[in-house]
């Protein structure tokens, strides 16, 4: 399907052409471009009502703030949400792969789509990739069988969980949780926990700042908070 | 001693080694920020107070000027081990001019001394970027600045460390006024001195996740040395 | 040449300045690499009535180190007739040796965190074996640093600063709890040392207790 004058259009998935070649000039010991990380404070928990997942709003490049409004909260689809920690790249596209594959779920079955399949999309394509695709995820939502939170590592692991940190912060952030999460919580006391532990990796993390964003999925519906607050400390 | 160090900081892991550690290696990077303008009878030098450890903030208030005489200030950051004892050496070494000399010793002599102070370890350096600022002996401004083993030169402006290349072209901007057509400004203030190094900290700070916190200044004047503090952002 | 790594170690150290004093806390076990292999090693010392220090990474280098200090308490008692080391003048002379160590390329592998009063104030300082040294109300060594300080931070902020002895030592309790919880070469037996104004003093050993009910309960659901 292709000439001189029509280029082919390229194979789908990923194109690993230049893998050799990247590989023989780092070891000559070329410096390979960074990518833009999220370097993230990522937490999240089990409430009365359903989940809440907050994030930070800074992306880095190397020691440089490459974005102070990102948005790290991925919506896969009315019940099923991720915040996400790792490369942004990787995250996003991450996103948009696993909404798709949800919604052409929910188009074929008519049904709500429950979260552990959004889950095994993620875990099964990370695995295959061994880690290359640098995502370290939250999982949750809310289906017919109740609540769900799973953590998720690049190498494809992951378990179910009541409340979790991920990133760069997530030492700052899970020692709020740690110490302050409680089961069967009220939505204002689980935003003000999630908001504290978002601000502890915010302050003691210098990869996240710029602000917090929160997300609530309840059997109702998701609520997504944007710049739910920025401190006057980071003004 | 400078190959010993090179194989030590070569050295992966010690078979010895109950622990996956790698080999001593005696620089640490901790990050901050300096910077100094002069003029007719002042100069200006600001450095913020962060002081970090790869992601982590060791301290919000560590200072990273010291007042040396009535005249002269040194700003000192990079590997903050050998920001302290460069510090501390030459604050003997201008013990000892004092009292040899009954008299305090100048800027330029202090300029020339801390270049040789630097250069005597060539072979094991003190990993720091050092500026002196203070009056000269006809109370102008006078900023020097030294890479890590000695290398220096007078400017009537200076950016150094974390920071230091984000600082440097505003500077060169506002205050070098290279290859610009508008007329030139007004003679430069010690009002409008501590204002572009305000603008230049905090927008460093926007963008540079290792610079933050406060912003410590120190003002020289015939009249003696005066100190400012200046909020950054926390994050 | 002999020492450029770590055999049996000590985990984190925290410390905390109070209204009046200070207080540092530390577990007790000393790990074989990943072996926990001492369970009951006190990590930290108290020099005399105004001086507490604690003391992470290598055990055998704190225990020169610890004989050193003892050394010049005991000398400095002798010769200028009680006159104590203070947290500042030791703080100043250990970060001097870990500095002239690192320079020879023969560290000792330790943290430290100095606290105590000095001229009527509370001070803690902290060392690391590079001889990188500060001065904070704050500071934590080793795993401590990304887990105990950003609620210490914290409680500190909510606090305005303002903290009494008991509500200090409350914190301690409180870290240690969470290191145990969450750092695999952290143990729940552990000791505190509080110095104010009526001198120094180490309490314990103690057990920490942590609630894992969050871990059981959804093991079981």
């Amino acid at each position: 399907m292709s000439s001189a004058l029509l280029p082919p259009f390229p194979e789908p998935g990923f194109s690993f052409e230049n893998v050799e070649r990247n590989v023989s000039l780092v070891k000559k010991g070329f410096k390979p471009p960074k990518f833009t990380s999220t370097g993230t404070t990522v937490a999240a928990a089990i409430f009365d009502g359903g989940i809440i997942i907050g994030t930070d709003k800074r992306a880095s490049a190397g020691t440089i703030v490459a974005n102070k409004n990102t948005n790290k909260i991925h919506k896969i689809s009315n019940n099923i949400a991720f915040g996400g920690a790792g490369t942004a790249a990787d995250c996003d596209q991450m996103e948009k792969m696993v909404r798709a594959h949800v919604e052409l779920h929910r188009l074929n079955s008519g049904k709500q789509v429950p979260v552990c399949v959004a889950l095994t999309k993620i875990t099964q394509h990370l695995f295959r990739y061994q880690g290359h695709i640098q995502c370290a995820l939250i999982v949750g939502g809310v289906d017919k069988f109740g609540y769900h939170l799973h953590h998720v590592y690049p190498h494809g692991s992951s378990s179910e969980v009541l409340f979790e940190a991920m990133g760069s912060g997530s030492l700052a952030a899970i020692s709020h949780l740690e110490l302050n999460y409680k089961q069967n919580m009220n939505l204002d006391e689980a935003k003000l926990l999630i908001r504290n532990a978002i601000l502890a990796g915010v302050e003691n993390d210098l990869a996240s700042g710029n602000g917090i964003d929160l997300c609530i999925i309840t059997p109702s519906g998701m609520e997504h908070l944007v710049d739910y607050e920025i401190p006057v400390a980071f003004v | 001693m400078f190959k010993e160090m090179q194989s030590l900081a070569n050295a992966q892991m010690t078979d010895a080694s109950p622990h996956k550690v790698a080999g001593f290696y005696p620089y640490a990077d901790n990050g901050g920020t300096l910077a100094a303008i002069a003029g007719d009878g002042f100069v200006v030098i600001g450095g913020d107070t962060r002081l970090t450890t790869g992601y982590q903030i060791y301290s919000r208030e560590a200072s990273k000027l010291t007042k040396l005489t009535d005249k002269t200030i040194i700003g000192s950051c990079g590997c903050w081990c050998d920001s302290l004892t460069f510090t501390k050496g030459l604050h003997i070494r201008l013990q000892y001019y004092l009292y040899e000399n009954n008299k305090p010793i100048s800027t330029n002599a202090t300029a020339q001394l801390v270049s040789n102070m630097l250069y005597q370890k060539r072979f094991f350096p003190y990993y720091v970027s050092t500026i002196v600022a203070g009056l000269d002996a006809d109370n102008q401004g006078a900023v020097y600045s030294y890479d890590p083993v000695g290398s220096t030169e007078r400017h009537r402006y200076r950016a150094q460390g974390t920071a230091g290349s984000l600082i440097q072209p505003f500077l060169d901007c506002v205050l070098g006024r290279g290859n610009q057509t508008a007329p030139e400004p007004e003679k430069l203030t010690k009002e409008q001195a501590m204002i572009y190094l305000k603008d230049a900290f905090m927008s460093a700070a926007e963008r540079e996740i290792g610079c933050g916190d406060f912003l410590q200044i120190m003002i020289v004047t015939p009249q003696g040395v005066e100190e400012e503090r200046f909020k950054l952002r926390k994050d | 040449m002999s020492n450029s790594y770590p055999v049996n170690t000590g985990s984190s150290v925290i410390g905390l300045c109070f209204d009046d004093g200070v207080v540092i806390a530390a577990d007790t076990l000393v790990s074989y690499g990943k072996m926990a292999r001492f369970f009951d090693c006190s990590r930290l010392y108290k020099v005399n009535q105004t001086t507490i220090a604690g003391c992470g990474g290598d055990y055998a280098d704190y225990q020169f180190l610890h004989n050193l200090i003892e050394q010049k308490q005991i000398d400095r008692e002798a010769n200028e007739q009680g006159v104590d080391l203070s947290p500042r003048a030791l703080h100043s002379w250990l970060t001097r040796v870990q500095y002239n160590r690192r320079s020879k390329f023969e560290p000792l592998w330790t943290s430290w965190v100095v606290g105590g009063i000095d001229e009527g104030k509370p001070f803690l300082g902290f060392v690391d074996k590079l001889g990188t040294a500060y001065k904070d109300s704050i500071i934590a060594t080793g795993f401590g640093t990304y887990m105990a300080v950003p609620v210490m931070r914290k409680f500190y902020d909510d606090k305005n600063g303002r903290i009494t002895r008991d509500e200090a030592i409350g914190l301690m309790k409180k870290c240690i709890g969470l290191l145990f919880a969450r750092d695999c070469s952290a143990h729940n037996m552990y000791e505190i040392a509080v110095v104010d104004a009526n001198g120094a003093e180490i309490l314990g050993p103690l057990r920490a207790t942590h609630d894992w009910s969050n871990v059981k309960e959804h093991r079981t659901s």
